[in-house]
């Protein structure tokens, strides 16, 4: 028998939510290396002084306007990865999103291969739910996917009640169609649409604390956490933050960006609170970074190395891991990019394995822990 | 016998409203045919599946308003006419302007081959999604989609991967849909040698340029394992590697290699391992060069693995998940006398007593439900973004399965979908889905009353318990479409 998921009891599920920065997130403004000179040289005008950064350690700092993630970063919810990247040397934003996505040159996304790699891998309606309108990538090959805005676009009709009990007299008396496994799976799915009825039914309300931006990346993430909070089954939610293509006075376009990105954060944290936290990992990652050296009208260009952030189970929180290489210009990457040291699948790995997979190769097939990007560690 | 008339009017009337987008003149041949969409229907009057309803169930995506009643006029006994509607669909011509017509607007999909790569790749894979489910919504030849897209679970490929995201729709168009019911060991070999497969399953990269290359074995494996003769078939490891050995040479231009001809399939001789090789016992002799893949085709398909894998197949696709043993020894002794021809088969299969009394007991897929739901309710769908939706939701896209066995065709893996199986009857019923519309009322009225539009959708008269639920429900279409004999074929 299929099992489905149902009741809060039997959903002690844990959910993997992946937040892609879209157009290629510039880690040196997200995370600048204060403490390197080389940092301040090539960004005289967009550069953060280390007066306005908030200091995390000797080199790095988080952009001012991400300071509301400090505390989680301080008591160890927070985890971030800098100089982290794909092994796409386009600089293509359709290119290397789509390899980072896919997990590599293989079929299907690396989402959809978890989904079907993890243990126990029942998959139920709500398993997985894309935030927004759009399918991405990295669900290909899922079981199903769920792409919606809120629980709220599906007029429940089939949840009505007389359709309800008509249907579940129907299925309850039918024992002989398929050696009678369809009675027990509708029955789950009566329960199941009980609970979503229950979760519609009550207000979309938060837990104090959680205030998050009143956009639609903050809808989504209330939505995720509603979603996790409900029991519903969620093993992966993925929402993307698309904007970050900062050619151009990057400073007007990251900084709201970024407020965005940190109260989203900090609310869903303060949402699901610390018990829940511990069975949610929260990746924040984008196809690549930005040149080290600022162009001439104030932006960044298409690079390589950028961060991540992991937010809960399986951060390895309060500290930023790198084999930082230096912003020197003799370590940067072709024509002068944060080079990338860390593969961004070396980051997921161990999370893939906290969230049920243990043959990891299943998920990134091409993939070897420490290949030619992983080089030995040097701690910042 | 079926007269040349009856003939026409039973697969001319049954493609039906290619309502897409339809012209005057095709509004004018769709009345012609079928009457107006006011026009009114005779379901079928037996409590239990009779067996017009059956082989529509089964060799068609399920019946359109109409289909029973046309069906049962072919001959005068129920078998005869259920005779009669199969014969018509074996035989019928391969070209389907039914279908054309309603694929029409997807233009790049009728581009050649090597002018897809213009195109964006999702562009190509909603296209190619569109069309599938429009082809299988409106097309007239029936059983030729539903064997087209069993042969894409057979030979699967994943649009995903690297240039599969443009080879896709040519390989769907030009291999898998012209021979769906011709001979297996031709579309094996259009398989084997397409760009798309070469591409999906590693052969482009399979070559032995010295004796210290190693062949790439994974399409040897699955040509053995997944294509042709099953995984206990009793090859081995030595059978693979020579398999592969055989492949070698066969490649791809490949498009981050090529500025042209990308997407053509070519032979490089010295990438090929022209030493003799064994398999399966079967000697394929030293300097074959290019033709050692026929030989070595010649060999598996010839096998009697072979036979009894694809036997096995199209049982558990028509009759049962767990197929009948009798009825696969029949089907794989036709294949086995005809050198694999596919129509022959299926007209065994077809004739088998296990076939006939296999009715209403096989768990429709998530795309055949909702197929079936779009012709069952005559609705008029543009097979776009919306509707793709539903196909997400439910876990089956077209084209979108990552590994190479192909979507499980078995109950189990999908008993978890009813919950949105639910919703698309309800937002079917209620006219929720954009791009695609449903008179109920209508539909109704033709049938002459809700019980027998119950009836129509069930392809029997509805029980006192299924009456019922109907009425206590208030939507007796919704009701029918998430009811549990409508989720079985």
């Amino acid at each position: 028998m299929t099992t489905f998921w149902s009741n809060g009891e039997r959903d002690d599920r844990r959910t993997l939510v992946v937040i892609f920065l879209r157009g290629g997130a510039d880690g040196l403004a997200l995370v600048p290396a204060v403490g390197d000179d080389a940092y301040h040289v090539a960004r005289p005008t967009i550069g953060i002084a280390a007066r306005d950064a908030i200091s995390l350690d000797d080199r790095f700092a988080l952009h001012p306007r991400l300071a509301p993630l400090l505390p989680l970063f301080r008591d160890g919810a927070l985890g971030i990865v800098h100089a982290v990247g794909s092994d796409d040397t386009t600089r293509s934003h359709f290119e290397a999103q789509d390899r980072m996505e896919h997990g590599g040159a293989g079929a299907g996304g690396w989402l959809g291969r978890f989904l079907r790699a993890r243990d126990g891998g029942a998959h139920g309606a709500l398993s997985a739910v894309a935030m927004g309108q759009e399918y991405p990538e990295s669900l290909r090959g899922a079981p199903s996917v769920a792409v919606m805005r809120s629980l709220d676009d599906f007029a429940f009709a089939a949840g009505d009640a007389p359709m309800l009990r008509a249907l579940a007299t129907l299925y309850g008396a039918d024992t002989g169609a398929l050696g009678g496994r369809l009675a027990p799976a509708a029955h789950d799915t009566v329960a199941a649409l009980d609970r979503i009825a229950a979760l519609r039914a009550a207000p979309l309300r938060s837990r104090p604390g959680a205030d998050y931006p009143d956009d639609d990346f903050g809808r989504s993430m209330a939505e995720v956490a509603r979603l996790i909070r409900g029991r519903v089954g969620l093993s992966v939610a993925t929402v993307d933050l698309g904007g970050w293509d900062s050619h151009f006075t990057q400073g007007t376009l990251l900084d709201p960006l970024m407020d965005r990105l940190a109260r989203g954060l900090v609310a869903l944290h303060a949402d699901l609170g610390v018990e829940e936290m511990a069975r949610v990992s929260v990746v924040v990652m984008t196809e690549f970074g930005r040149r080290v050296a600022e162009n001439a009208s104030f932006g960044t260009d298409h690079g390589r190395g950028s961060v991540m952030f992991v937010l809960g189970a399986g951060g390895e929180g309060g500290r930023v891991r790198a084999r930082w290489p230096g912003l020197e210009t003799r370590v940067l990457d072709g024509p002068g990019d944060v080079p990338v040291t860390t593969d961004y699948r070396e980051i997921l790995a161990p999370i893939l394995r906290l969230h049920g997979v243990t043959e990891v190769g299943a998920v990134f097939p091409a993939w070897r822990p420490g290949g030619p990007t992983s080089p030995s560690p040097v701690s910042s | 016998m079926t007269s040349r008339r009856r003939f026409l009017r039973a697969t001319g009337a049954l493609a039906a409203a290619t309502a897409l987008g339809a012209c005057a003149d095709e509004r004018a041949v769709r009345a012609f045919w079928l009457g107006d969409d006011s026009s009114a229907f005779d379901p079928p009057e037996a409590t239990s599946i009779d067996p017009v309803s059956h082989v529509l169930a089964r060799l068609t995506y399920g019946a359109r308003p109409g289909d029973y009643a046309r069906v049962r006029a072919l001959a005068p006994s129920l078998d005869g006419a259920a005779r009669a509607f199969t014969e018509a669909q074996l035989t019928a011509p391969r070209h389907d302007d039914s279908a054309d017509r309603a694929v029409r607007r997807l233009e790049a999909l009728s581009e050649p081959a090597g002018e897809l790569f213009e195109y964006q790749p999702t562009l190509l894979r909603e296209q190619l999604v569109s069309a599938t489910l429009l082809r299988a919504v409106y097309g007239d030849r029936q059983l030729q989609e539903v064997m087209t897209n069993l042969w894409a679970d057979h030979f699967n490929v994943d649009i995903s991967k690297g240039d599969c995201r443009w080879l896709t729709p040519a390989f769907v168009r030009d291999v898998l849909r012209p021979n769906a019911l011709g001979s297996f060991p031709q579309l094996l070999r259009a398989v084997v040698l397409s760009p798309a497969m070469l591409w999906y399953l590693d052969g482009r990269v399979n070559r032995r340029r010295s004796r210290d290359e190693r062949p790439n074995e994974n399409y040897a494996r699955e040509l053995l394992e997944l294509h042709t003769l099953g995984v206990h078939a009793g090859y081995t490891q030595v059978d693979v590697m020579n398999a592969a050995r055989s492949l070698t040479g066969w490649t791809v231009r490949a498009r981050h290699e090529s500025t042209f001809g990308i997407g053509r399939v070519e032979f490089d001789r010295q990438a090929h391992d022209d030493g003799e090789k064994v398999v399966l016992g079967e000697r394929i002799a030293a300097g074959g060069g290019p033709r050692d893949v026929d030989l070595l085709l010649n060999i598996v398909t010839a096998h009697p693995a072979c036979a009894r894998f694809v036997a096995t197949r199209l049982c558990r696709h028509f009759i049962a998940d767990a197929p009948p043993v009798a009825a696969v020894d029949a089907v794989a002794h036709t294949f086995a006398a005809t050198g694999g021809e596919i129509v022959p088969s299926l007209r065994t299969l077809f004739g088998t007593p296990e076939f006939g009394s296999a009715r209403g007991a096989r768990f429709k897929r998530p795309f055949h439900f909702v197929v079936s739901a779009l012709r069952a309710t005559g609705a008029e769908t543009d097979g776009g973004r919306a509707t793709i939706g539903w196909l997400e939701r439910l876990g089956e896209l077209p084209f979108q399965f990552p590994t190479p066995d192909g979507y499980p065709d078995e109950a189990e893996p999908w008993l978890g979908t009813l919950l949105w199986r639910w919703q698309f009857a309800a937002a079917l019923a209620e006219g929720r889905i954009e791009g695609t519309s449903v008179d109920a009322a209508t539909l109704a009225r033709r049938a002459g009353g809700e019980e027998k539009l119950f009836a129509h959708l069930l392809g029997r008269v509805p029980s006192p318990m299924e009456v019922n639920a109907a009425r206590a429900s208030r939507s007796t279409l919704a009701l029918a479409l998430a009811s549990p004999a409508f989720q079985l074929t």
